[in-house]
């Protein structure tokens, strides 16, 4: 008997090692691109709702190197073998879905749809549940970034106070509330989205002890 | 947002809901009173929750019958083990034959799911029944030709017709094979039992070039936790070992004893 089965197998493993060494230097840069846009996003907390276009404009190169970050990453993935690397990326690709989300909630205060997603990163968001053929966001991928939306909103109740507009807080609990139900359609299972879930009712309570703590004083009708 | 007040305030909530009742059709949702955002959420979350129906649906189908793979391939490593019980090898193969053309229709079954990149996508679902096989066809190979099975044999055992029913990937394989000294080891101490030298030798050759080859995959870092794989393969050689060292010892105290006895 002899060890040529393990000494080819190993080739074929080195083989893959490489690959996945470009995948993770290609992650490394998008997220490298998402902390630099969410840094500069972040910036939608310190001002009222009048100047968040200005915040939101700030941030269009980077969406711009995002496109190209994820067009370096889809380039080294073959449709077929998606799934099999699929893990590496999924963080990275959710952050860079939330950002998009966060914008579209700041320019439009409306919820950012797959359509949004691709115009602004180029990648199609696969809504079925189909066979894939070529590299796509996954539906769980745009579904946490949502989940995300609810953390920043929160935040953004309270910093409305805080920059003197204390109308804001109403729309954004309506907003929140509405979305909350849209994920109460979905029948999740015991994964992360579904943990993740749970935890959008502890930023629904924050937004409405805003809301509390406005109306109790008078201060909206 | 872990904290531990979270998960104790979600289990009553996990049983409450245990009961799966799906109620909340989008015909349930009184659309006429929602604002025209609201609607549109609700619109896009029904057709997310259909997708992600599916594809839950479709896990569970693939975990079903990869457990169903397991239990019968675990037949089929039984089956084999009888060897060393009858006087004729070939009836064992035809017992294990009948049960691997069962395996084939669960894998029939089961390809529906893992087409094209499906395949990968609930890998992780369908990998222990796929490793199992591999492991009993595995014993099967090296009872018949005291070889280590190839990949090239595991995807010609399960073609019908064209070609493989389920892609197997070279971490199936190498976590299929790398249990196999566990059942070579199983078979090893049977055929002690059985006075049968030959097939301990064969035994202790194979779980040698398993030890050298495994080793150097299972460490080489490509391998999701390969500690109790390698833990495992040690201790199946060492028994060996073990084993083969007290029957030799055994036989040269018997026959010296023969020898002093006939002088």
């Amino acid at each position: 008997m002899d060890v040529q089965v393990f000494v080819d197998l190993q080739d074929r493993l080195d083989q893959e090692s490489t690959l996945r060494e470009d995948i993770k230097s290609a992650i490394t840069e998008l997220n490298k691109t998402c902390r630099l846009a969410s840094a500069k996003l972040a910036k939608a907390h310190s001002v009222p709702k009048s100047q968040t276009k200005e915040v939101t404009d700030a941030i269009k190169p980077q969406f711009e190197t995002l496109r190209q970050n994820i067009g370096t990453l889809s380039n080294l993935i073959q449709p077929v073998t998606f799934y099999k690397y699929h893990d590496m990326w999924s963080n990275a690709i959710q952050s860079a879905c939330s950002l998009v989300v966060f914008a579209i909630y700041l320019d439009d205060a409306r919820l950012a749809t797959p359509g949004d997603i691709q115009a602004y990163l180029s990648c199609r968001v696969n809504t079925e549940n189909t066979d894939i053929t070529e590299f796509v966001i996954t539906l769980e991928e745009y579904l946490n970034a949502i989940v995300s939306l609810f953390n920043e909103l929160s935040r953004l109740a309270v910093n409305s106070v805080i920059v003197n507009d204390i109308q804001r807080p109403q729309e954004i609990s309506t907003f929140a509330s509405d979305l909350y139900a849209g994920f109460q359609l979905l029948n999740l299972k015991n994964d992360n989205l579904r943990r993740r879930f749970d935890s959008i009712k502890y930023d629904i309570k924050k937004i409405e002890e805003v809301q509390y703590d406005l109306r109790v004083r008078g201060l909206i009708s | 947002m872990n904290s531990p007040m979270d998960t104790a305030e979600d289990s009553p909530q996990r049983l409450a809901k245990k009961p799966k009742v799906h109620n909340n059709k989008p015909t349930d949702i009184p659309m006429e009173h929602v604002s025209d955002s609201k609607r549109e959420i609700l619109t896009l979350f029904t057709n997310y929750r259909n997708t992600l129906d599916a594809h839950y649906d479709q896990r569970e189908r693939v975990i079903k019958c990869s457990r169903d793979i397991t239990a019968l391939s675990k037949k089929i490593v039984f089956s084999l083990l009888r060897i060393t019980q009858v006087t004729n090898p070939e009836s064992v193969f035809r017992d294990a034959e009948k049960q691997h053309a069962q395996v084939l229709d669960l894998f029939r079954k089961i390809s529906v799911e893992l087409q094209g990149s499906n395949s990968l996508k609930y890998n992780r679902q369908a990998t222990p029944g796929i490793q199992e096989y591999i492991e009993a066809i595995g014993l099967w190979t090296f009872l018949q030709d005291g070889k280590l099975i190839s990949k090239e044999q595991v995807l010609e055992r399960l073609s019908v017709g064209a070609g493989p029913l389920v892609s197997v990937t070279d971490e199936d394989y190498i976590l299929g094979i790398s249990d196999l000294p566990g059942e070579v080891n199983r078979y090893c101490i049977n055929a002690i039992g059985k006075g049968d030298r030959e097939a301990v030798k064969k035994c202790l050759a194979f779980l040698r070039l398993m030890k050298e080859g495994v080793n150097l995959l299972l460490c080489g870092g490509y391998v999701r936790d390969p500690d109790k794989k390698v833990a495992v393969l040690d201790s199946s050689l060492e028994k060996t070992e073990r084993a083969f060292y007290s029957m030799s010892i055994r036989e040269s105290e018997m026959s010296a004893r023969s020898v002093s006895m006939a002088v």
